[in-house]
């Protein structure tokens, strides 16, 4: 299969073909038209040009386009086997949406009871906040790098990846690049996204220092407002820790993330556990430090949030101050491309810089003419956030699916029956 | 034409009604077609994308009949909603006995039914259904045609159900109006000729209209034609 | 041209009439109207009101910057040294695969 490797999850999001109407909903919201099937026909999702976004799960009117991936019933039975260390990686985006699957307001923020039914459970936890943390110290140590390099002059041992550089923590947005423009691979940062982190540090430093365990009894459970996440677990590179411990003479062989769980994945297993969301006991795991976490790697999962975290950090590390006003506005809000331009005086040389990045979501509708720009090398940012989902992960294809449909189209495209 | 051996004849359907009802061949019944096979979804791609594209033009040529039928002729219109929301005890009668027509199909046995008008208690019932299930099928088939990305789904959810359920619902009674419409040939012929059906037909089938509703024409000097 | 005795009276429309007839067309049109401005409108209020949460949790986190994360910090201290390390590009950084080289084309 072509854009798939022998181990990759082939299939993740498919169509019920009892349900579907043939309206075309689906292909107004899928990026890659991996949607096949003529209007009014049954529909079709192409695995191998599919990114396993799930956009077209959450805005299918029908309720056709399903996640065949079910792994509840798998994650139950580890956490009730008494000798695995179950980790939940709770994504920033979960803790505002779960709540709706148990009644609550959409963006109630629910950390503490989300903790608490995990705990109740039989989780450990780490937030893939701590790891978004994480992912800003490794990605924006790239980017300021880079920008040292490039914009300062500044001579770096070996000639850095080229600006601008691209947010590589979307799945789907990673997966988007390799398919469909591999040109821009070396503008990747090569930071891992923050699960995959999260996965590589929880069976290295978390297995040593926090949970004092075997790493091989250590199984990581995503808990993502993504489909996508379920693919990226499932890409053979992502087995670091099993790596890192077979040059220490240990043979296992094991992936970071064993699984990954959709929100809604996460709402029906606290379901059959009977554990109520709203009945949690708050918990905060606080004597754990792959709990805790900063303002800025929550907002990983609203679209400007990434690039809003490491302008924070690449202000300190740049100009070893503090930023004045932390809410930068402008990469904020559902403006399909967002621009900004942040000027900085380098401690070190005294020069000034103006970093100039740019954000988008929803990569069917806003990608197109950023990519352009860095293919012609003519862009003018450093650095580009990309979400492929409208909104950013708040707005995921694992996210509870809401009656009323949580995407937009910026454009509107009528279905003319001689188009 | 020549009916002069039929003796008087009445006017039971002028050509903005003939005109409509051609409208509604044209439009309703390709629609109603089309729309059990994307119901179903038998065959290829190809198949029911076509029965797609005949679906949506089958409804804009009833659309557009049935709005410039509603502007043009306004008083048929409401002629029309008049007789379908009348009832009284006579139409308990006819229903009872429905219309004399299983005794007149399987025993070949003519009944009296009570006197009805210019439609009987079935098609009166069946304009009802017409009525309202034309206007419902009419705006929701349209907001699945043009805002299915872009209005929530709940609303295209729902809109698609009704569609669905008073699309099955018309489209078999329009089955049961053809055969019943081909059944008295006398129907069809006045409804596919030029309107006009003998007035003793018309007090056979309609005496209450008849009675009550016609009147005779102003009759041109010296001869009985007219327009129509 | 046709031949014919008897003709239907003719009708007068009520204002009544005429007014129901009028309303149900102005119905229909508004159902219409409100499908494509109201309801649309409402499309984006569930992922601002899920990011609104997020910039709560933001603005109440006792650190708000990643570098000011002291859990971070101490992880680095213990165990991957600084960003970018040996360690850390072995276990937080990874490269990626052009896949449309990876074969078994279906165009």
């Amino acid at each position: 299969m072509q854009g798939l490797r022998p181990q990759e999850l082939a299939e993740i999001i498919a169509i019920d073909r009892k349900k579907c109407k043939g309206c075309d909903a689906c292909k107004a919201f899928c990026p890659t038209d991996a949607v096949t099937g003529k209007y009014g026909a049954v529909h079709r999702v192409d695995g191998e040009r599919c990114l396993f976004c799930g956009q077209c799960l959450v805005n299918c009117p029908f309720g056709a386009p399903q996640d065949t991936v079910d792994i509840v019933d798998k994650v139950i039975a580890r956490l009730k086997d008494g000798r695995t260390t179950v980790v939940a990686a709770i994504a920033p985006a979960v803790r505002v949406a779960v709540g709706e699957e148990f009644g609550l307001e959409p963006g109630a923020l629910v950390t503490g009871q989300l903790l608490g039914a995990l705990q109740t459970a039989g989780f450990k936890i780490l937030d893939t906040n701590f790891a978004a943390d994480l992912c800003i110290m490794e990605e924006g140590s790239e980017l300021i790098t880079k920008i040292r390099h490039y914009a300062l002059g500044e001579a770096a041992g070996h000639a850095p990846g080229p600006l601008p550089q691209f947010t590589s923590c979307c799945p789907a947005w990673v997966r988007y690049a390799e398919l469909y423009c591999p040109q821009l691979l070396p503008h990747m940062s090569s930071a891992k996204s923050p699960l995959m982190m999260a996965g590589a540090l929880a069976k290295t430093y978390g297995a040593t220092e926090v949970w004092r365990t075997n790493p091989e009894n250590v199984f990581v459970v995503g808990v993502m407002p993504c489909t996508a996440k379920k693919f990226e677990a499932s890409r053979p590179e992502f087995a670091s820790a099993a790596a890192y411990w077979h040059k220490r003479g240990s043979a296992g062989s094991y992936p970071d993330v064993d699984v990954v769980l959709t929100t809604r994945d996460l709402a029906r297993l606290l379901k059959k556990l009977n554990i109520n969301l709203t009945a949690a006991a708050e918990f905060s795991d606080a004597d754990n430090p792959l709990a805790r976490y900063s303002g800025a790697g929550t907002i990983f999962g609203n679209t400007g949030g990434v690039m809003e975290a490491a302008l924070r950090t690449a202000h300190f590390v740049i100009t070893g101050q503090e930023l004045a006003a932390l809410e930068l506005n402008p990469v904020r809000g559902l403006k399909g491309v967002k621009a900004a331009g942040v000027t900085l005086r380098d401690a070190k040389t005294g020069r000034e810089i103006t970093v100039k990045v740019a954000v988008v979501h929803g990569i069917k509708e806003n990608l197109g003419p950023i990519v352009d720009e860095v293919v012609a090398g003519r862009s003018p940012y450093h650095f580009i956030e990309v979400m492929n989902c409208p909104g950013g992960c708040v707005n995921g294809g694992g996210q509870p699916i809401n009656p009323m449909g949580t995407s937009w189209l910026d454009k509107y495209k009528a279905i003319l029956p001689w188009s | 034409m020549s009916h002069d051996s039929d003796g008087p004849r009445v006017l039971k359907h002028p050509l903005s009604s003939r005109l409509f009802h051609w409208g509604l061949i044209l439009g309703f019944l390709p629609a109603a077609l089309t729309g059990f096979v994307l119901w179903l979804k038998p065959g290829s791609d190809g198949f029911v994308n076509l029965a797609m594209r005949i679906h949506i033009g089958a409804a804009a040529i009833f659309t557009l009949s049935a709005v410039l039928y509603t502007l043009l002729c306004l008083d048929r219109v409401v002629a029309f909603v008049r007789r379908i929301f009348s009832y009284d005890d006579r139409d308990v009668g006819w229903l009872l006995v429905g219309g004399g027509y299983p005794q007149k199909m399987f025993l070949g046995r003519k009944i009296p039914v009570p006197p009805m008008g210019k439609l009987n208690s079935g098609q009166k019932m069946m304009g009802v259904a017409m009525l309202f299930g034309g206007i419902v099928l009419t705006a929701t088939g349209w907001i699945l045609y043009a805002f299915i990305p872009l209005a929530p789904k709940a609303f295209i959810y729902w809109a698609d159900q009704l569609h669905l359920v008073v699309g099955i619902v018309l489209g078999l009674s329009l089955f049961m109006h053809i055969f019943l419409g081909i059944y008295n040939w006398g129907e069809f012929k006045a409804m596919f000729g030029d309107g006009t059906q003998p007035l003793a037909e018309a007090e056979d089938h309609n005496p209450a209209w008849v009675a009550r509703e016609i009147e005779p024409v102003q009759k041109a000097a010296g001869g009985r034609q007219l327009p129509a | 041209m046709a031949t014919y005795d008897y003709v239907e009276k003719a009708i007068k429309i009520t204002r009544r009439e005429f007014l129901g007839v009028v309303g149900v067309g102005a119905a229909i049109l508004w159902t219409g109207a409100y499908a494509a401005t109201d309801l649309v409108q409402d499309r984006t209020k569930y992922i601002k009101l899920r990011a609104a949460g997020l910039y709560r949790d933001d603005a109440k986190a006792a650190a708000r910057q990643s570098h000011n994360n002291a859990a971070v910090g101490e992880m680095y201290k213990k165990f991957a040294g600084k960003p970018l390390s040996p360690l850390a590009e072995e276990l937080f950084h990874t490269r990626y695969v052009d896949r449309s080289k990876l074969g078994g084309m279906r165009s």
